[in-house]
């Protein structure tokens, strides 16, 4: 470990380049377990160590990448400790003491639960049978690299921690967008990975240099540990059939002195990149002085998603609190019950309100609450982006859901209670959660915040001998209920002022509390966060679903310049004002109408006709002077791609409402008209895709023609049946697939042959204006198309 | 063996969306508005689409001109098919479904008056199954550089030309997507209506 830490303070340490590629080149064939054959060619895979030693790396990788019980058995190999061993040896022997050699874990090809079905226990497991072979091997230190699932990741890191103090380097695989194939951007992935303890983190392998300089930028500023960078040559690109990378060792090295300057502290190749490329890169940045992690500590909560900071200069940050069955019968009966869908809508409603952090609570008399806390916790990293905060007061659920949560959360809280603190402090520190500190002891809660002072400074210097630092911890400020006691909200305020002026943490306060007992509460629990606002405060549990608690939060961020260029309170309340804008009464209401049906502003338009009809206008006129001229000029401006889909059917929606709301007030001839062509519209049988059928209905129902649905998957002998019920007919038929397509042939033939006379329209995807024509039918291509023939069969 | 996957993240490809839906760059007017709201209908699609996957690679035994043998016993005519795996040690098989919440979201929407909804969905989810086979042809584009293969530039689903439509049944079941609720039809349609399977081939790369 020290080995490491001692070079990394004095310079770029060079890792080694590509070693797949380079067995290829070098004549392992295609199809064949590396590792097997490396045992059996040791040649080869020496030759390759030893060649990125010379070139100048200080630490080799082991052929070990996939020499893990999942990928080795796929080839019928079941001595997993026996290979790592075996490889690391040949590695050693190739290089001596003159490189370092790193244990390579990669991935096992499968995602680990919550995200799949491997078990995270049973990963871990996976993961330290082959980190003790590599330790048999005498590895200085290991490298668990091209990880694209965070689960799967932090499983290795656990496994390798736990058996093995030496220096662990964790390297995620991203793609262009910076986010890994399932979505953990590198942010993330940072905060999670090196608060759990990866002494180094970074990026390999899927890009070039190019786009990893960006990941390494967006990183440094958060890094409390070196960064690593190991990119491709390039890009593979297929030239006269022969797959190549784009860059030469040149170029390759050429990125070397950026990498550094922005932030790289350990760099090498991966796929495509040999000793040339490497040698190339040590010259190029030897002599550059290394830029070390900037920070030691950083108050910070992440998801495979999502990161949360946390402090003084940041918003203040809402700890969504409805995940929790206290009070909530309904929740408790769905958590009983192992249901999850409660627990989801409720994450989402408060994700869409504003939270940034969600409080996830278990605690029920009689049920599992480590089982159901892992439940909610799997469900909500698959389908929430937030962090959590894990609020339970057992230590055993602690421990469980920190250990299997796929982010850095925060730990809902621990008191000044000797006990608990020495259960619960270790368990935080090996799974880097921050933690709510709750100023209380044996004793109760001090009255006075004096006492609690006395507390907090217990419990950090306690703290503090495992690790932890001031940004890690976030003080309670505990709001009493005024009801019961007058002073409780000043001793509060004391509290999150003194921490946050004098012992410079991070500070929350459990907003609800203040007001129990009280009639009109959201009024004082509002004011109240105003004022602890002023006094510094970092973070609130609240229910971010009351409007006036959030605007009250967004307003002190913006007055206490937390919301820069008012950005976040000028989008939110434009979105609000653009809503509740006021309507352009001086319009006259036909012209509204006309303009309504133009924008598909179905939401105003009945009040709209209502209001024509209240003011005397005909009805007949506002249909034929500003409705169908409204949906014709749609339809044209569909036509000349000047609308697109959704506006179209938008405008056809706002026409339909408006149409029901003027049909009772229209001449009878009028309506006896419209209803005189009955459409009949049919998906054909053996077809299931009617989405094109549906809209045709839509625009038809629009133009005041009577529509019949027969649906999807309908039989001829079910739509030329139907045709026999009517007394005026046109057919419009609809199918997706060249499948299905031959299908309406058999409904024009059987309606012929049992005589019936009838018009027939065609269209879908794969439908032509000649297939059609050589059934003696129309053909329409979309539903703006179909009015017009319609209207023109029905003439 | 028939790898599955439970969860596939993938952003919607919005620019494909928009152009599904008919959004013609530089000619398509749309205000600001609009845009929030159709975008909004975006995310909110994202959320109901739950999409798994399953893959395999199945090696290939004899390509004689249409005729396709694969193991497993697996026997496809089709000369297009045959075209495309020429060359190739193996087929690789891959199907993803979005799941028939998305499905009955379209449909509700549909008949309860959001109809703008719907088409946005039916595009979302449209092109989203589409980029979840990309998805595991990516996934499995590393293991395969490591092999020193690569895929085919181009892939086939049962329907399409020569390659007949019953033979999604050959594919379903080897894939086993009974297992991600994918059933087909008898006219040999996939249930849910969103999911997709397509056949592509596996070849060495060639080094000089």
């Amino acid at each position: 470990m020290e080995k490491v830490r001692n070079i990394l303070k004095k310079r770029v340490v060079i890792l080694d380049g590509a070693t797949g590629t380079e067995l290829q080149k070098r004549g392992m064939p295609a199809g064949v377990c590396p590792e097997e054959w490396c045992l059996k060619n040791p040649e080869v895979i020496q030759a390759i160590h030893r060649e990125y030693q010379q070139a100048g790396a200080d630490i080799v990788y082991s052929c070990t990448f996939g020499a893990n019980r999942i990928k080795l058995s796929q080839y019928k190999i079941n001595d997993v400790k026996k290979v790592n061993r075996d490889l690391v040896r040949l590695a050693r022997s190739a290089v001596g003491k003159r490189a370092l050699i790193a244990g390579d874990i990669g991935p096992t090809g499968k995602f680990v639960a919550p995200f799949g079905e491997l078990g995270f226990e049973e990963a871990i497991k996976i993961f330290k049978e082959q980190a003790r072979g590599l330790l048999a091997g005498g590895v200085d230190l290991f490298v668990i690299e091209t990880m694209m699932d965070m689960q799967e990741a932090r499983a290795a890191l656990i496994a390798v921690k736990e058996i093995s103090d030496k220096f662990t380097i964790v390297s995620m695989t991203y793609e262009k967008n910076g986010r890994t194939l399932s979505g953990t951007d590198c942010l993330s992935a940072l905060i999670t990975l090196q608060s759990l303890g990866a002494d180094a983190v970074g990026c390999n392998c899927s890009v070039g240099p190019e786009s990893m300089l960006d990941f390494i930028v967006k990183m440094k500023p958060y890094a409390k540990v070196p960064l690593v960078s190991k990119p491709n040559a390039g890009v593979p690109e297929l030239i006269e059939g022969e797959m190549k990378f784009n860059m030469t060792d040149k170029e390759f090295a050429g990125f070397g002195r950026g990498f550094v300057f922005k932030g790289a502290n350990m760099i090498g190749g991966c796929c495509g990149t040999r000793p040339d490329f490497i040698r190339k890169l040590k010259t190029k940045i030897s002599k550059q002085k290394p830029f070390l992690p900037c920070r030691d500590s950083i108050s910070a909560l992440s998801s495979v998603r999502k990161t949360i900071f946390i402090g003084k200069e940041e918003p203040l940050t809402v700890i969504g609190e409805a995940i929790n069955p206290t009070g909530k019968k309904l929740l408790q009966k769905e958590l009983r019950e192992g249901k999850m869908s409660l627990v989801q809508d409720l994450a989402k409603k408060q994700e869409d309100a504003g939270a940034d952090i969600l409080d996830v609570n278990a605690g029920l008399p009689g049920i599992d609450e480590v089982k159901i806390i892992k439940r909610i916790i799997g469900r909500l990293a698959v389908k929430n982006r937030l962090p959590l905060s894990i609020d339970s007061v057992n230590p055993e659920v602690i421990e469980e859901a920190l250990r299997f949560y796929p982010g850095r959360a925060l730990i809902n809280s621990l008191s000044g209670e000797k006990r608990k603190l020495k259960k619960i402090l270790p368990i935080a520190a090996k799974y880097g959660a921050m933690i709510i500190i709750l100023p209380l002891d044996s004793k109760g809660i001090p009255q006075k915040y004096e006492q609690r002072k006395e507390i907090i400074e217990y419990v950090f210097k306690e703290a503090k001998k495992l690790g932890f630092t001031k940004d890690d911890i976030i003080v309670d400020g505990i709001a009493m209920t005024v009801s019961s006691n007058p002073g409780a909200a000043l001793e509060s305020l004391k509290t999150i002022s003194w921490c946050s002026r004098v012992f410079k943490t991070g500070t929350v306060v459990g907003l609800s509390n203040i007001s129990f007992g009280m009639p009109n509460r959201s009024w004082i629990n509002a004011a109240y966060l105003a004022m602890l606002q002023v006094q510094g405060l970092t973070m609130a549990i609240a229910n971010p679903l009351r409007q006036e608690l959030m605007n009250i939060k967004r307003a002190g961020d913006l007055l206490l310049g937390k919301d820069k260029n008012a950005s976040v309170f000028l989008a939110h309340f434009s979105k609000v004002s653009t809503a509740e804008k006021e309507k352009p009464e001086s319009i006259p209401l036909d012209q509204r109408i006309f303009k309504a049906i133009m924008e598909g502003n179905k939401e105003d338009i009945k009040d709209l006709v209502k209001q024509a009809i209240s003011a005397g206008l005909i009805a007949d006129e506002l249909v034929n002077k500003s409705m169908i001229p409204a949906i014709n000029e749609v339809g044209d401006l569909f036509d000349k791609k000047e609308y697109f889909l959704p506006q179209l059917i938008a405008s056809a929606e706002a026409m339909n409402a408006a149409f029901d709301e003027v049909k009772p007030y229209l001449k009878k001839e009028k309506n006896g008209k419209a209803k005189k062509t009955v459409i009949l519209l049919a998906t054909v049988k053996g077809d299931i895709h009617d989405i094109g059928k549906n809209i045709v209905g839509l625009m038809l129902k629009n133009h005041g023609f009577s529509v019949i649905d027969l649906g999807k998957d309908v039989s001829a002998k079910k739509i030329v049946s139907k045709i026999k019920g009517c007394e005026s007919y046109i057919v419009g038929l609809s199918a997706l697939m060249t499948t299905t397509m031959i299908n309406m042939k058999e409904v024009i033939e059987l309606a012929k042959n049992e005589g019936v006379d009838c018009k027939f329209m065609l269209g879908g995807a794969v439908v032509t204006k000649a297939y059609a024509q050589s059934l003696d039918a129309e053909y329409a291509r979309d539903g703006v198309e179909a009015v017009r023939v319609i209207k023109k069969l029905s003439e | 063996m028939v790898t599955f996957f439970d969860q596939i993240k993938v952003f919607p490809p919005k620019e494909r969306i928009y152009s599904r839906l008919g959004y013609a760059k530089g000619i398509t007017r749309l205000n600001p508005e609009q845009k929030d709201k159709i975008d909004d209908y975006i995310k909110k699609a994202e959320e109901l689409i739950d999409l798994k996957g399953a893959a395999a690679r199945i090696l290939i035994v004899k390509i004689d001109g249409s005729r396709v043998e694969l193991g497993d016993d697996i026997v496809f005519e089709s000369k297009s098919l045959g075209e495309l795996l020429i060359g190739c040690e193996e087929a690789f098989f891959m199907g993803v479904t979005a799941g028939s919440g998305i499905v009955k979201a379209i449909r509700d929407n549909f008949s309860n008056d959001d109809a703008t909804y719907a088409v946005i969905l039916d595009a979302v989810v449209s092109e989203t199954v589409d980029a979840g086979l990309a998805w595991i042809m990516n996934y499995f584009n590393r293991e395969l550089y490591r092999q020193n293969k690569q895929f085919t530039e181009r892939r086939f689903s049962a329907g399409y030309g020569d390659f007949l439509l019953e033979y999604q049944k050959l594919i379903c079941r080897r894939l086993e997507l009974e297992r991600l609720g994918v059933s087909l039809t008898e006219a040999y349609m996939l249930v849910p209506e969103k999911s997709v399977t397509a056949v592509c081939g596996i070849k060495t790369i060639i080094r000089k």
